[in-house]
């Protein structure tokens, strides 16, 4: 089982890299704020893998809780600000 | 100047999200010596629940639940909450922030009083995080009492 989660986790790890690459040579911002909102989520799953691997899921999840919370308000800051832009 | 979102989707979420991420704040206020978390991430909580409702719906509503007159007096009384309960700790011959010798104080046992007395702190630095997480954003969405006014200019250009 804890071969599984390593696998998981290393392959999440592995695509944030790939979305990473958008995210920095992307063109355009709403490639960018896309990016980033992939990352933030990707994120929150290998939290909650590493609570799985460590036994102690009921601390991670609040932290991924909080992960997503906070990631769904910059993104729509952020889009807010190119509203404001216009 | 943050104007009213025209979206439905966006104002519907954010209507029904903030009154649970500030009960989640709490939860994180309260629970930060069991768990990861305590005064200073609630309080980034909490105040992201009131950015949230800055974005969706505009400044006017903003102001209306939380104006920057309060917002100084919150994030001024976090601080004397915080300083408050060290010092008082002072005063009954302990180090700053030793809560243990409070107990007589609060008619408990001193290990009960370490327990309230970090519960309080927390509580301050809760608030006190909040108000300036969102009075910074106040000065930076908009031109304040606070904002300097010979950049005001410069902006509107």
């Amino acid at each position: 089982m804890i071969d599984f989660l390593y696998g998981i986790g290393f392959g999440l790890c592995f695509l944030v890299l790939v979305v990473l690459y958008r995210g920095i040579f992307g063109p355009g911002v709403y490639n960018r704020i896309a990016a980033v909102s992939a990352v933030g989520t990707k994120t929150l799953i290998i939290l909650l893998i590493m609570g799985f691997i460590y036994n102690r899921v009921d601390m991670f999840i609040d932290i991924s809780m909080v992960y997503a919370l906070l990631n769904f308000v910059g993104t729509l800051a952020a889009a807010k600000y190119l509203e404001m832009e216009k | 100047m943050i104007h009213n979102s025209t979206d439905v989707i966006i104002k519907t979420v954010a209507r029904i999200f903030i009154p649970f991420i500030q009960l989640y704040a709490l939860y994180v206020i309260m629970h930060g010596h069991y768990s990861p978390g305590g005064g200073f991430q609630g309080g980034v909580i909490l105040g992201a629940s009131l950015i949230l409702l800055l974005i969706t719906h505009g400044e006017r509503v903003a102001m209306q639940r939380i104006s920057e007159n309060w917002i100084t007096i919150l994030f001024s009384l976090g601080v004397l909450i915080y300083a408050g309960i060290g010092t008082l700790c002072l005063f009954f011959g302990g180090n700053f922030l030793d809560y243990g010798v409070l107990a007589p104080l609060l008619h408990v046992s001193p290990a009960a009083a370490r327990s309230l007395g970090i519960l309080g702190v927390e509580i301050g630095v809760g608030i006190a995080v909040m108000s300036v997480m969102v009075s910074i954003f106040y000065n930076i969405a908009r031109s304040g009492p606070y904002r300097n006014k010979g950049t005001t200019a410069r902006r509107e250009s």
